[in-house]
């Protein structure tokens, strides 16, 4: 079987791309050939691993899988109509978080949202990387979408080390933008250190703009000064350090379609405490703290506080991320989705 | 303890005990706040800003300063596009804000015809205004 694949985009720490780069993986250990294309490629994509679309010449019944994340031109075009091939949604961010801070980056997302609308009824095959993006689908087209979780590779992550010794330290990894909510990690971290004066803060994330990163800086300079840390460009190893050395995942996130860093966490033995928004209450089940819509800041504050401080508690949430990531084992993810193109294959 | 929901209730307890010590906390949702027309007129002049370029690169100081000098390089090509986005920008606005006034007019126009007139709350025969 020959599976070709097509990104909206690519860069060199995308997680799309990374999942791209997966799927190709398995398809070559499957046997399975074809090539894998981008509409827009960041600097540091490697060409011959992803190659720029206008470079794919597919074949009216040649099999195709879409991992959809964003607005590309074009890809109606191809799609249109295409029986054989098969659309996962990444999901989109709604435009609203970024209409005041980024408006073109909110124009990207409406129109997004709207061309995953078009594609989701001319595709051959539906699928999310959640239940919560699956949904969104089927909202969309009317017709029914799978849920193939993302590649966990966990094999690629280092051993989780020993329980970190340092200062109390809160972490929480992921773009630096409006809907991640840095800015309540930062509000809820200084309530935190006004119980705990040594606790830091370290977030790691490439800024969405430069403007929202110096907003953040200033507020974190406000609220905590000297006590946080950004990161924006990092090493894996140093990524796994970073992890190592935290005593808690503080996620505040507003939206997300997946969040990849939760198991990250899970993996490295760090107690999650997570907002229950889009599809983190779906990822993080029974293994974290869930936070609903009528707590704040304080809540937050004083949940650092417990889970940074009650050992036992700590032991239970490591052993229940554990567990948790025998959810989204890799082989068992990997056969789902080669049961979704083989199923399509044998239509 | 050993239940997570356990702990977010003890959380919640302290925090309900605790009061908000004064912080003045954002909201938990954001809502998208309109943007007004004066800031859509500010942002339609475009003013390229120097500082803006930056590199998330590891050693990215060369890489930052290379960028600048192309900037100043291509400063003439640059101040062409910029300027042709900007009349652009100014054009659609200008336009925005002639429909704005429009459907102003037109509210205006339908919520005066839409209101009873005055003789309508006069009994029939009644002649006096």
């Amino acid at each position: 079987m020959k599976v070709s694949q097509v990104l909206c985009a690519a860069g060199p720490v995308d997680a799309v791309t990374n999942q791209a780069l997966a799927c190709r993986a398995l398809f070559e250990q499957w046997g399975w050939g074809g090539k894998d294309y981008a509409a827009l490629s960041a600097s540091g994509v490697h060409r011959r691993a992803i190659r720029p679309l206008q470079a794919l010449n597919a074949a009216p019944d040649e099999f195709m899988l879409l991992h959809y994340s964003g607005y590309a031109r074009g890809l109606e075009r191809l799609f249109d109509s295409r029986r054989q091939s098969v659309l996962i949604s990444h999901n989109i961010t709604p435009a609203r978080f970024f209409w005041d801070n980024d408006p073109l980056a909110a124009v990207r997302c409406e129109l997004g949202r709207e061309q995953l609308a078009e594609l989701s009824r001319g595709v051959g095959t539906l699928a999310g990387v959640s239940a919560y993006n699956a949904n969104e689908l089927r909202l969309m087209s009317g017709r029914t979408a799978a849920v193939i979780p993302v590649l966990f590779e966990r094999d690629r992550l280092p051993p989780a080390g020993d329980p970190p010794t340092g200062p109390p330290t809160v972490l929480f990894v992921g773009r630096l933008a409006p809907h991640k909510r840095q800015d309540l990690v930062i509000q809820a971290f200084a309530a935190y250190r006004q119980r705990q004066p040594d606790a830091r803060l370290v977030l790691v994330g490439v800024p969405q703009s430069p403007a929202h990163l110096r907003a953040l800086e200033r507020l974190a300079q406000e609220l905590a000064p000297g006590a946080v840390k950004f990161e924006s460009a990092v090493t894996p190893a140093r990524l796994w350090d970073y992890y190592r050395s935290a005593h808690v995942f503080l996620c505040l996130s507003e939206h997300e379609g997946f969040c990849i860093p939760l198991l990250e966490a899970f993996h490295f033995g760090v107690p999650v405490v997570a907002r229950e928004a889009a599809a983190i209450g779906e990822v993080v089940g029974d293994a974290g703290v869930l936070l609903g819509d009528d707590d704040g800041i304080i809540e937050v504050a004083e949940l650092l506080r417990i889970v940074v401080g009650d050992t036992e508690l700590r032991a239970e949430l490591r052993a229940r991320g554990e567990r948790r990531l025998a959810a989204f084992d890799h082989a068992r993810t990997a056969e789902k989705l080669r049961k979704q193109l083989m199923t399509l294959a044998a239509t | 303890m050993r239940d997570p929901r356990e702990a977010l209730e003890a959380a919640r307890r302290a925090a309900a005990q605790a009061g908000d010590d004064g912080v003045d906390q954002a909201p938990w949702s954001l809502e998208h706040t309109p943007i007004t027309m004066r800031q859509l007129v500010e942002w339609a002049i475009i003013e390229p800003d120097e500082s803006l370029v930056y590199s998330t690169r590891r050693f990215g100081r060369p890489i930052t300063a290379l960028k600048r000098l192309l900037i100043h390089i291509l400063y003439q090509y640059l101040g062409q596009i910029s300027a042709q986005q900007s009349r652009f920008n100014a054009h659609l606005i200008a336009r925005v804000l002639q429909l704005e006034g429009r459907v102003r007019a037109l509210e205006e126009a339908v919520s005066a015809s839409s209101e009873p007139p005055a003789s309508s709350t006069s009994r029939p025969g009644d002649r006096s205004t």
